[in-house]
């Protein structure tokens, strides 16, 4: 197995490095090999019993990610059901029982005889009882029992019952609230994992990457938890099959669309309404979802009568569109697509707008009971626009990022204690910097800076290994390499930023190729039923490189691949962690630590322009970083009253020779503590409260030592990079949920929501300014963003 | 070709913020001297500021350092010797630049030695001053407007210094990267509201060298002025031996435009 995944590899790298192949030999070639393996003939020798099939929800016909299969009996054997809800288990012949259980479901239990192949799906129904007898029938320790570390799982129920600002329900916020997560800032949707940047994060909705999944300057995420079924999260242990980023994997799954019937359902919030279509195409066989949302902030602009109020623009918008068809036993297809934008206008002097779109097609094929295949075709874009429509110098800027991305992944079970992952993945990349056009009687000029182009490619093997019935494993090695491509001008530079060289290439030429090779391992060591240890070593790889010199995020931050100078970031981690759940499983408690090196991290000289700078890369510096931390989790997960804490002790620093004297500096992410608490209390059938309280240190920033005159204006004087601290951040926030009486045909839901419910006074930003009455003296301004700040959400489902 | 700056003014729209002026403890560095000031094309007395920084919480003032010896060196290593007016103020005989040429100016202070050049570019003449008025959510704001030709044949930088009733209101440089060889008409963000009719405006237009432009470039970024905040850092000088400040060899032009 091993061997022929590298033998794949090594002969595309071979392909790809001997020759100056174009790009559309290069993929045909990888089409070829494709097709190779996945013939009928390559399928392995087989000995033993499969028993496979899906896990499926009763009511809708969605299948069922993560749900635990189990086998007693002659032998012992279990797995859990894959992203697409399938699942595989190899044992011998013999008698045994069968049981199926998922959170928030009844288990089945049922007797299996096993003389032959045998394929068997699952239908689960809920459990809406809020008996606790019922749910602590089962066991449910996969937290424990499972290699896995560094993963958290959100339940999307979580994210409907938590409040949140302005009543948009949002997944970025709710990930926030686990230890080890950190928000970029108050009403931020960007987050750092373990002392990693917001670029670092791996961020996939239906495997598609998605590059800035935040709209409105950062205050709410691209994700419309409508559209969500499933949410996972690596803080560290990545499996072998992600890969190029440095800090964590956000894998979104979008729900696949009703299979039984139609349904409607939708909200109005004070910010924005939601709708979603979903239903079957043919029952039981194939499904759509169709989830929409939209801003209307602008529709109060319009309401006004003078023309430089109602002729503004303001709102953004989320499209999610899925369908599926089950061809036969054997083969499923899977289309997916995400559409969102954000558009900004003032009337006729500026407009701007920005937004990502991603295509998913997928086909899921068993090749035999034991060898699951997928393949993905993925595009995903990202561009922006800014227009500036004043006549003298109007212009308008283009930019973009576009990715073609082909992911072959195997899964196969080879025996009842070896389940692997296999597989390849292409991705070619197109950065657009910026196209410059403006009419001829602007000021300025017509100027289009190069795109550059680069060729992700990995291959990677994963076994996951129940070396004993206390031991499990899962390990893999990812190799990795990223190539710049041709046609373009590239030039090379200098530490000092100094261009040494410029050379000429043509479409299709490698101008630089980087090869790594990042080892996974993650393994636990149950203690006892409810307790093990668990350990994990990663590394991670990261070619594609967000230039952001604001200290927030903003939609024109510059994307920029490695180059001649540009090196692949680096980070390994050590993890350790000791999980114990107690009460029957119905409390959950885990701490771990993690220590992290990060190589080639990137940052700026002082007074470094990013707007259409084709030379951006003689400002960049390279150092290293190291974070490290403490994680505790304590959960109650079951029964009328659940949430959880999470406290996270960590630090966050860098190096650079050319910043801070070349002294260790707290990078911006870092925080010393981190806590939130959250509770959700379901009080009565219709009502259901929550609260969240959050405390961290301030972020680690850069003010004055001193000050100075510069042509008559004071002028600050910085001494340490990063070495004051903002002041301490926390809020508590409630909301309260009514559902309407039940067994209605519409079933709706009241929302009502305060944010920041004592008032806090956080600062979101700290100036420094002379007093406007008194020039002499210079006054300290902070600056709050939300204060209290009430919401109320109707929702609707038919 | 500030869109930054109109997504800052949005945003600040959206979420009108609480300000609140607090108290916060800052740390008093050992003081750093500054130098600060240049040679023009003007036959004048030539300026150099020389201070020292002082604590964040003191009152505001030129912390003046005297007793510098101050001399700028001439590409023909002619040298002109600048005698203290005031303490900190340090001024030459009457003499201009000449565009093109580099100077280098020297300042010792205790026997230690602070170097600096800057090469002054080709002239480029400050055309006209003009109004202009934005609408922005039903309220109407004017801001005054350089005019100049830029040269096609030359990569220029510029700096606007705003004065509003005899005082610097704006400070700012911009460069033709995205309009070489056009007609410029760029515009100073600053708001006129407070002026009434009779005040005049005046508006100080430098040709300036790369390392200059990037020295206020880099200031006004620190300030969070003109875009979103930047970490910020001391602006990167032109001396050497870390000294603060920027030495400035530049060509000027003036207009002035009074309000009506």
């Amino acid at each position: 197995m091993l061997i022929f995944g590298w033998l794949v590899y090594t002969v595309i790298l071979s392909i790809f490095t001997t020759h100056d192949v174009i790009m559309p030999n290069t993929f045909r070639i990888i089409l070829i090999l494709l097709f190779i393996i996945t013939q009928p003939g390559f399928v392995f020798a087989q000995n033993k019993k499969t028993v496979n099939g899906n896990v499926t929800d009763a009511k809708t016909g969605e299948t069922l990610i993560g749900a635990s299969v189990k086998l007693t009996g002659s032998a012992t054997a279990g797995t859990v059901t894959n992203a697409y809800g399938f699942y595989s288990i190899n044992t011998q012949e013999g008698t045994y029982e069968i049981s199926v259980s998922f959170i928030g479901y009844k288990t089945i239990k049922q007797n299996l005889n096993v003389a032959k192949d045998t394929r068997i799906n699952f239908v689960l129904e809920e459990d809406n009882q809020l008996n606790e007898v019922v749910i602590a029938a089962t066991k449910r320790n996969e937290n424990v029992s499972s290699p896995q570390m560094g993963l958290q799982k959100i339940d999307v129920k979580d994210i409907n019952s938590v409040p949140v600002l302005l009543g948009e329900r949002d997944v970025l916020k709710t990930l926030q609230l686990l230890p080890g997560i950190k928000s970029a800032g108050e009403g931020n949707s960007g987050f750092y994992v373990r002392g990693g940047a917001t670029d670092q994060n791996l961020i996939l909705l239906d495997e598609a990457p998605v590059y800035n999944a935040s709209h409105l300057l950062g205050f709410f995420s691209t994700f419309n938890s409508d559209a969500i079924k499933d949410v996972s999260v690596y803080k560290g242990g990545m499996p072998a099959q992600y890969g190029g980023r440095l800090a964590s994997v956000l894998d979104i799954k979008m729900n696949d669309g009703n299979r039984k019937t139609y349904t409607v359902e939708g909200g109005l919030g004070l910010i924005s309404s939601r709708l979603k279509v979903e239903g079957p195409i043919v029952k039981d066989k194939g499904s759509f979802m169709i989830s929409a949302r939209r801003t209307y902030m602008d529709a109060f602009l319009k309401l006004s009568s003078d023309s430089s109020v109602n002729s503004n623009t303001l709102y953004f918008y989320d499209f999610n569109a899925k369908a599926n068809y089950q061809i036969d036993d054997k083969n499923t297809i899977y289309l997916s697509g995400y559409f969102g934008r954000d558009k900004l206008g003032i009337a006729d002097t500026f407009g701007f707008n920005w937004g990502n779109a991603t295509v998913t097609l997928r086909w899921n094929h068993l090749y035999s009971n034991r060898l699951f295949s997928n393949t993905s075709l993925i595009y995903s874009n990202y561009n922006y626009v800014i227009q500036n429509l004043m006549e003298e110098n109007n212009f308008e800027v283009n930019s973009s990022i576009k990715d073609f991305n082909l992911k072959q992944d195997f899964e196969y079970s080879l025996s009842n204690s070896h389940n692997l992952k296999f597989g390849v993945n292409a991705i070619h990349h197109t950065i657009a910097p910026g196209k410059l056009t403006a009419s001829e009687t602007s000021s300025v000029n017509q100027t289009t800076y190069e795109d550059r182009k680069g060729l992700e490619l990995a291959a990677y093997v994963s076994d996951e290994w129940a070396v004993s019935d206390r031991m499990n494993l899962v390990y893999g090695l990812r190799l990795s390499s990223f190539s710049l491509m041709g046609p373009g001008n590239i030039k090379s530079y200098d530490t000092e930023g100094n261009i040494i060289d410029t050379k000429a290439y043509k479409a299709g030429e490698f101008v630089k190729s980087y090869f790594n090779l990042e080892p996974r391992l993650s393994a636990s060591y149950q203690l006892s039923n409810s307790s093990s240890l668990k350990g994990a070593y990663t590394r991670n790889i990261q070619n594609v490189h967000l230039m952001s010199n604001s200290t927030s995020t903003s939609p024109t931050d510059l994307y920029i691949m490695n180059s001649n100078n540009v090196k692949p970031e680096i980070a390994d981690q050590v993890a350790l962690g000791y999980f114990r759940n107690f009460n029957d499983n119905n409390y959950e408690f885990s701490a771990e630590v993690y220590y992290k090196w990060m190589q080639n991290q990137i940052e700026y000289r002082s007074g470094t322009d990013l707007r259409g700078n084709g030379n951006v890369e003689a400002d960049l510096l390279y150092g290293d970083g190291r974070a490290y931390g403490l994680e505790l989790f304590f959960k109650k997960r079951f029964g009328r009253f659940n949430g959880w804490v999470g406290y996270t002790w960590s630090r966050t620093e860098r190096q650079f020779d050319a910043l801070n004297n070349g002294r260790w500096f707290y990078a911006k992410q870092d925080r010393t503590h981190d806590l939130s608490l959250v509770g959700i209390y379901k009080a009565s059938p219709r009502w259901t409260f929550s609260s969240v309280f959050v405390y961290n240190t301030g972020n680690a920033v850069t003010y004055p030592s001193g000050k100075y005159q510069i042509n008559d204006r004071t002028v600050f004087y910085y001494t340490e990079k990063n070495g004051y601290r903002t002041p301490a951040y926390h809020r508590l926030d409630v909301a309260a949920t009514l559902e309407g009486k039940p067994g209605r045909r519409l079933q709706s839901s009241w929302s009502f929501g305060i944010y920041n419910l004592y008032n806090r006074q956080n600062a979101f930003s700290i100036d420094f300014k002379d007093n406007p009455d008194d020039p002499t003296k210079t006054e300290v301004v902070r600056t709050t963003l939300f204060g209290i700040i009430p919401s109320v959400t109707w929702n609707f489902k038919f | 070709m500030r869109p930054i700056l109109f997504i800052a003014i949005f945003a600040g729209m959206l979420l009108s913020g609480c300000e609140k002026v607090i108290e916060l403890k800052l740390d008093d560095s050992a003081p750093v001297i500054v130098i600060d000031g240049g040679i023009n094309d003007q036959s004048e007395n030539q300026i150099i500021k020389i201070s020292k920084t002082y604590s964040f919480s003191e009152p505001n003032k030129f912390n003046g350092v005297t007793g510098a010896k101050v001399v700028v060196t001439r590409p023909n290593m002619s040298t002109v010797t600048y005698t203290e007016v005031s303490p900190g103020i340090y001024q030459s005989v009457k003499t201009r630049g000449v565009p093109g040429n580099k100077y280098t100016l020297d300042v010792t202070i205790d026997g230690k030695k602070y170097s600096a050049s800057s090469m002054m570019p080709a002239k480029v003449v400050l055309d006209s001053l003009t109004f202009k008025q934005f609408n922005l959510f039903g309220k109407t704001t004017t801001y005054i407007a350089v005019n100049y030709k830029d040269p096609v044949d030359a990569v220029n930088q510029y700096r606007y210094v705003l004065k509003a009733k005899g005082k610097i209101e704006e400070d700012m440089v911009s460069n033709d990267r995205f309009n070489n060889g056009n007609k410029v008409s760029d515009v100073i963000f600053y708001k006129l509201e407070d002026l009434v009719a009779g005040d005049s405006l005046e508006v100080e237009f430098q040709c300036i060298d790369p390392n200059v432009y990037r020295y206020f470039y880099s200031l006004k970024q620190s300030s969070g002025q003109g875009g979103p905040p930047v970490a910020p850092s001391n602006p990167v000088s032109n001396f050497s031996n870390g000294a603060l400040g920027i030495f400035n060899a530049y060509t000027t032009s003036t207009r002035t435009a009074v309000i009506k």
